[in-house]
């Protein structure tokens, strides 16, 4: 794909764990265990519009 | 399930997949797509398949058991009104309730100057695809939806919960469905995952047909953007959903690349580019792809030649099959190529005769499979069906 079409968010991301993890505090535990689950979650949402515009 | 029943279903997923492998299996396989005729061969009505899924599911494991086929997919009448209606999508017409009960559901375009995406939209269509559609496509399709920045309401917030929730649930009957279809009639679920062309999305969803021609016209280079920043989306969402074990492909649903639609000229330029991309991108991940080319497609074939060998399975609906075979035949497997007229309004011994004939023509050295042209609905008559599969078990043996 041409880096100038390259897209704000990426496949498979609503709203990236970057933009997520600054609204939260210090993360005292697992900082990968709260961002895997948060991306494994936000996809589904991903997947909601994307077969809302395919499938239906 | 039954060691016999798992033997037939191993038995059936590798005449499959060596067909689609193009290469030579025991006998040549049966895949029918068959939607609202699956309704009408179990009792129901086209309103009770397309509003309970569960009925929907009965039918096509009826059909498969009864007719004993190698493939089918879980539910052709894909569309689930459920789901569309809790959405509040505007663009379906459903049996039983704005369409006699026994007509399959219609999408409904709506006028150039109505369209879903406005004209002036497509640069925030091509800056953040995914944010237009939550935010700009979304509350425009869906009678309940809220626009940004208008106040939020009840019906808003419980199309989308109950949205996210009835696909939820409805995609998980799926697997329940492909469980059910392997353990109780030893059929396999012939497809897995879904991808459009990005121009066919933004003609049939966004722009329409009339509005995306007009643009061709008045603004190439926003349209060429515009399926530039959907590719990686479609190509996205056609890989997560594709068959893990890399048995069976992803369906691609073409709609209006083909003549007259798209000049030959049109279709290079705007149409091919970005699929070839997807289709490429797909086969570099093992997964083929089901080339699923409703209408007449031989001005193109050129093109699709040009594809990776075995990367599609190329599904003829009104293109000459034998044309077809020729000129890409070697590199892909071919399905499909019996008309539905015939399917509807002939005789079996005519279905015979045209099957003997796209056999012998086409699938002597292995690489097809036997299905209509299109997908099939409740103009079908069940005699011919009969003789489309039973002429295939005894003729199509290698």
């Amino acid at each position: 794909m041409p880096e100038e079409h390259k897209p704000k968010r990426e496949p498979g991301v609503c709203i990236p764990w970057e933009e997520k993890r600054k609204e939260l505090p210090k993360i005292t535990g697992d900082e990968q265990l709260v961002k895997r689950v948060w991306e494994e979650v936000d996809g589904l949402a991903y997947v909601y519009i994307w077969q809302c515009l395919l499938s239906f | 399930m039954s060691a016999e029943m798992e033997q037939l279903y191993r038995q059936r997923l590798e005449r499959y997949t060596a067909a689609m492998r193009n290469e030579k299996p025991d006998r040549v396989p049966i895949r029918p797509f068959v939607a609202e005729f699956t309704a009408k061969y179990a009792g129901y009505t086209a309103q009770e398949v397309t509003q309970d899924y569960e009925k929907a599911f009965a039918a096509a494991r009826k059909c498969a058991a009864d007719f004993d086929w190698d493939a089918v997919v879980g539910n052709m009448v894909y569309v689930w009104s459920g789901l569309t209606q809790a959405i509040g999508l505007k663009y379906y017409a459903v049996p039983g309730v704005e369409l006699p009960p026994d007509t399959g559901f219609q999408y409904l375009e709506p006028p150039e100057d109505d369209a879903w995406m406005q004209p002036d939209e497509y640069d925030l269509l091509i800056e953040d695809p995914t944010g237009y559609l939550f935010n700009v496509w979304l509350p425009r399709v869906s009678d309940d939806v809220s626009a940004m920045g208008e106040p939020t309401s009840l019906r808003n917030n419980l199309s989308l919960l109950k949205g996210g929730m009835a696909m939820w649930q409805y995609f998980g009957a799926f697997g329940t469905q492909a469980a059910r279809l392997r353990t109780e009639s030893g059929t396999v679920s012939a497809i897995c995952g879904i991808l459009k062309a990005p121009f066919d999305i933004i003609a049939d969803k966004l722009r329409g047909y009339k509005g995306l021609c007009m643009d061709m016209f008045r603004r190439p280079e926003k349209v060429l953007a515009a399926c530039e920043a959907m590719m990686p989306h479609l190509l996205h969402v056609a890989a997560s959903g594709a068959d893990p074990d890399r048995n069976v492909p992803v369906g691609l649903w073409m709609h209006r690349g083909c003549v007259p639609f798209l000049s030959p000229e049109q279709f290079e330029r705007f149409y091919w580019p970005t699929l070839k991309q997807i289709i490429e991108g797909l086969h570099a991940q093992e997964i083929q792809t089901l080339f699923y080319a409703e209408g007449e497609w031989n001005a193109n074939l050129k093109h699709i030649a040009d594809l990776p060998e075995l990367s599609i399975i190329f599904h003829v609906d009104r293109s000459d099959i034998f044309e077809v075979h020729e000129t890409v035949g070697h590199k892909f497997c071919l399905s499909g190529g019996i008309p539905n007229d015939l399917l509807a309004f002939g005789t079996p011994d005519d279905v015979r005769d045209y099957c003997k004939r796209v056999i012998d023509g086409v699938a002597r050295d292995g690489g097809y499979i036997m299905d209509a042209s299109a997908i099939m609905q409740n103009d079908t008559k069940v005699e011919n069906i009969k003789a489309m599969t039973e002429f295939t078990r005894e003729y199509g043996v290698y």
